[in-house]
């Protein structure tokens, strides 16, 4: 099947909050999503962009059911490594049910290692959940190591209430 | 003790590499260190840059044996989630043992909770080594979350060989910018 991976624009942005709920309901996660397109817009494409996006879109003749033609994408931003400097982070990779099996995905992932091989990032960064086996027989596949495992990272996070309260008491500067 | 904590200068790269492989070796991965003080000036004080970092400083009559006032630094980066929007990330945070106890890590990790806070972040994220009880307890006592416990949060890395690898691969797509 023909499609393209482009760069996405602000017009992408509804786009890619579709699969952005899609996902999540895939990952069985959906009540966690609590933005819209409009954030993307702002925090994609504004002055101070905080992440990047790639989009794979299929021609006219191929689009789903409901009319879509973007049938894919892959969110990036760039990071560091204090060991090994630069590095760059896929924040996610989707691809919708029906457009599976026909290399997106892989060529999605492809163009973000491109990126990073481009920028000199020596690392290609992501996260997977430990059920999904699908996804990490894919990475693993590809050369990916589970760091978790074999080193030992604990993702954690402070949100919400208790970042709050750690703001609320940090020094002057 | 009194200290200070500010942003880091171009001119501290030196002493913030100092602290990294101080860090490197607590964490028994001191041979994983392959950039020096340069890649960091170079990386975080012109025009791109891809992190950015506070150090915490303390008065000359309590420097280090060797003269240092630099005894921590905290090095940050931005991200994103596509459920909540802004994610600041602390990818590192550090105290030379001799400076624990008096409540620098704590105020530099607060710091990055309030800058977060201006930029509208919602988030505050970063990553823990399992066997770290003492740091674990501390970011717990604190709020933290561990991700991979909780939900099944497994970090995966491509390394230099296997990355190169995957972008020679994207010339067999067709690919156009927007």
């Amino acid at each position: 099947m023909k499609y393209t991976i482009r760069h996405a624009g602000p017009q992408d942005c509804r786009e890619i909050m579709r699969l952005i709920v899609e996902l999540s309901v895939y990952e069985k996660l959906e009540e966690q999503v609590n933005i819209t397109h409009k954030e993307l817009e702002v925090d994609g494409f504004g002055e101070n962009p905080f992440f990047k996006c790639l989009v794979a879109e299929v021609p006219e003749d191929k689009r789903t059911k409901e009319g879509h033609t973007v049938v894919g994408y892959s969110m990036y931003y760039f990071a560091y490594s204090p060991w090994k400097g630069r590095s760059i982070c896929m924040e996610v990779l989707y691809v919708m049910p029906d457009f599976r099996g026909q290399g997106i995905g892989k060529a999605l992932m492809c163009g973000i290692a491109k990126i990073g091989w481009d920028n000199k990032c020596t690392r290609l960064q992501f996260v997977v959940l430990d059920w999904n086996k699908p996804s990490i027989d894919f990475y693993k596949s590809h050369g990916a190591q589970n760091v978790t495992e074999k080193e030992g990272w604990q993702e954690m996070r402070i949100d919400d209430n208790a970042m709050e309260k750690l703001a609320q008491m940090a020094p002057k500067i | 003790m009194n200290f200070t904590i500010r942003h880091a200068r171009s001119c501290d790269c030196e002493h913030i590499m100092r602290l990294i492989m101080e860090l490197a070796v607590y964490e028994n991965m001191s041979e994983q260190v392959k950039i020096t003080s340069k890649e960091l000036e170079r990386d975080g004080f012109s025009n791109h840059t891809f992190f950015k970092c506070l150090v915490a400083e303390v008065p000359e009559e309590h420097q280090t044996k060797e003269g240092h006032t630099i005894v921590g630094y905290c090095l940050y980066f931005y991200t994103y989630s596509t459920w909540e929007g802004c994610v600041i990330y602390m990818e590192d945070l550090y105290v030379m043992p001799e400076f624990r106890g008096n409540g620098i890590g704590k105020a530099m990790m607060c710091r990055i909770a309030q800058i977060g806070r201006q930029s509208e972040c919602v988030r505050l994220q970063f990553s823990v080594l399992n066997w770290n009880k003492p740091s674990i307890e501390f970011y717990k006592s604190h709020g933290a979350l561990d991700l991979t416990e909780k939900e099944g949060w497994h970090a995966m890395r491509f390394e230099v060989a296997a990355m190169e690898k995957l972008a020679q691969m994207t010339g067999a797509t067709e690919h156009k910018n927007s």
